[in-house]
């Protein structure tokens, strides 16, 4: 399949731009002077700030949107088998409707019909992160494990209540931390929001890019990293004394 | 998090303390209001703000116009020919998809043994030495930089390089997974368990033989199961790569996007889903396969 992908490319007419090699040299030449006068590393800082703000708003919706639909798609709350396929399927689909296209395909779609707005890129991020989330949970509901749950349903508890004191509290470690790990792609993807006009360090880079001023983008670059890396870092910790 | 419950009489008897956990939790509490403020208060002074009435009818004139109601001509997905020709573009970025994972899963699967702490420097490193706990270091912040960016900002700074076409737009895309998979895999070598790894070393195997007989064998269905997990994930990103490297569906996208052919779009969108659910399909059927 690799090979047959190959024969696709265009060999001939060469690869690599006119001076391309250049630029090359001259981007990392760039990372020894990286630009951090004041203004820069102000803008940069608050882009980071947007970009965050960007993740957590729509990690938040997310979560609302996925953790009902989670519970329909794991088909819990039904007692008989029909009922229970049914809101299995109905749940599913939805789920993998939503995260089958890119939240950056989304946010396009809704800057051209909500306008400009951060809002649209909050609804954009938290689509798609909403039907990964939904599935993983419906997953975890699932997989609760029986003989508590047993207890409940002999002590004479309804369905609903199985699901709020039996699974709930049981999954609830694994929920948590499967939410946190996703936090941390939700800030690289909000970093990309720009890409559509929605600000965030994406957009900072692609400005400097713009005017080719490589130390600028060493700087922009740096930032994300750096901000990765400690949500990374922090997210890492507290997944691990949660699941503990 | 004391009060989350884990069935744990002690805490509730013992006085609150202050834990990370507890700090984390305020900690993203905190942020998540600060943040929905900072959003809102940016949607208001937005030009056309989220929160207002004309909302819902820019909403229903887009979609519409995705439709091709109210519009001169047949609109775009009703025409055979307009399926044809997006057809290769489809397959461009089919394309794209599989180079892409090609070139991440061999850079991955050159490097990730050098990104395994055990192996380098932990117990099973063997004897220790400066340059191995170096080539350690920097495989790690390899995997970390190429993670950390990315695919679409990958994009827009190989295309300093290439020529617009499927090749940068494959490399963007195989860049940012080699991180993630180069990853992966090394948790997956320190998860392993070292007891076979130990035998063979003292049974007199070089370093290469380790590899070959104590390391490979046990990670590669897993590398596999994450190669497929990821082609998934790539195929759903190759079109926005494809917004700067000019490849695939991507590109024709944008443009569609720009001259206002709204039905063009709603046909790339049909497109796109056809490629992401057969991908998914058969990367299903491959993973069942090899378990």
């Amino acid at each position: 399949m690799f090979l047959w992908s190959l024969t696709r490319i265009d060999w001939g007419s060469g690869l690599v731009q006119a001076r391309g090699l250049a630029s090359v040299g001259q981007f990392a030449v760039a990372l020894l002077r990286v630009d951090l006068t004041p203004y820069v590393v102000s803008s940069a800082l608050r882009a980071s700030w947007v970009t965050v703000t960007y993740a957590f708003a729509g990690l938040s919706v997310a979560l609302a949107l996925g953790l009902p639909l989670g519970v329909i798609g794991s088909g819990v709350l039904a007692r008989r088998i029909r009922s229970r396929t049914l809101s299995v399927l109905l749940g599913r689909f939805a789920l993998a409707s939503m995260r089958s296209v890119h939240e950056l395909v989304w946010a396009w779609l809704f800057v051209a019909s909500f306008g400009l707005s951060p809002i649209a890129a909050v609804l954009a991020l938290a689509i798609p992160y909403g039907g990964i989330l939904g599935r993983i949970f419906s997953e975890l509901l699932q997989d609760v494990s029986g003989p508590p749950l047993r207890a409940l349903r002999a002590s004479g508890a309804s369905e609903w209540q199985i699901l709020l004191y039996g699974r709930f509290p049981m999954a609830l470690p694994d929920l948590l931390s499967y939410t946190f790990y996703r936090l941390e792609c939700g800030i690289r993807s909000a970093a990309i929001m720009s890409f559509v006009g929605l600000g965030g360090l994406g957009h900072q880079i692609q400005l400097a890019l713009d005017d080719l001023a490589y130390e600028r983008v060493w700087t922009f670059l740096l930032f994300l990293i750096v901000l990765v890396v400690l949500v990374d870092v922090w997210s890492t910790s507290v997944r691990r004394r949660i699941t503990q | 998090m004391n009060n989350s419950p884990t069935f744990r009489s002690s805490d509730t008897l013992r006085p609150r303390r202050v834990t990370f956990l507890r700090c984390s939790f305020l900690f993203t509490l905190g942020l998540l209001i600060v943040s929905w403020v900072s959003v809102l208060s940016a949607d208001r002074i937005a030009r056309q703000p989220f929160l207002s009435v004309e909302t819902v009818d820019r909403v229903i004139v887009f979609i519409k116009d995705l439709l091709g109601l109210g519009r001169p001509g047949t609109p775009a997905y009703l025409h055979l020919e307009a399926w044809v020709e997006t057809a290769s573009l489809a397959y461009d970025t089919l394309v794209i998809s599989v180079l892409a994972i090609a070139v991440a899963g061999s850079v991955a699967l050159a490097t990730f043994m050098f990104g395994a702490r055990n192996l380098m420097v932990g117990e099973l490193a063997g004897y220790r030495s400066i340059s191995s706990r170096g080539i350690f270091l920097v495989t790690r912040a390899f995997f970390v930089g190429t993670r950390a960016i990315p695919e679409l900002i990958w994009a827009m700074l190989i295309i300093f390089v290439f020529l617009p076409g499927i090749v940068p737009a494959a490399l963007a895309l195989g860049i940012h997974n080699a991180g993630i998979l180069g990853k992966l895999a090394a948790e997956v070598v320190e998860g392993l368990d070292p007891r076979p790894i130990r035998a063979l070393r003292s049974s007199g195997a070089t370093r290469l033989q380790i590899m070959m007989y104590g390391v490979f064998p046990e990670v590669l269905p897993r590398f596999i199961t994450y190669l497929f997990y990821r082609w998934e994930v790539i195929i759903r990103t190759t079109i926005v790569v494809g917004f700067v490297a000019a490849g695939g569906l991507g590109l024709e996208f944008r443009l569609s996007m720009s001259y206002f052919h709204y039905t063009q779009i709603t046909l790339l969108v049909a497109w796109y889903l056809i490629l992401v659910v057969s991908v998914d399909l058969t990367a299903a059927f491959l993973r069942r396969l090899i378990r």
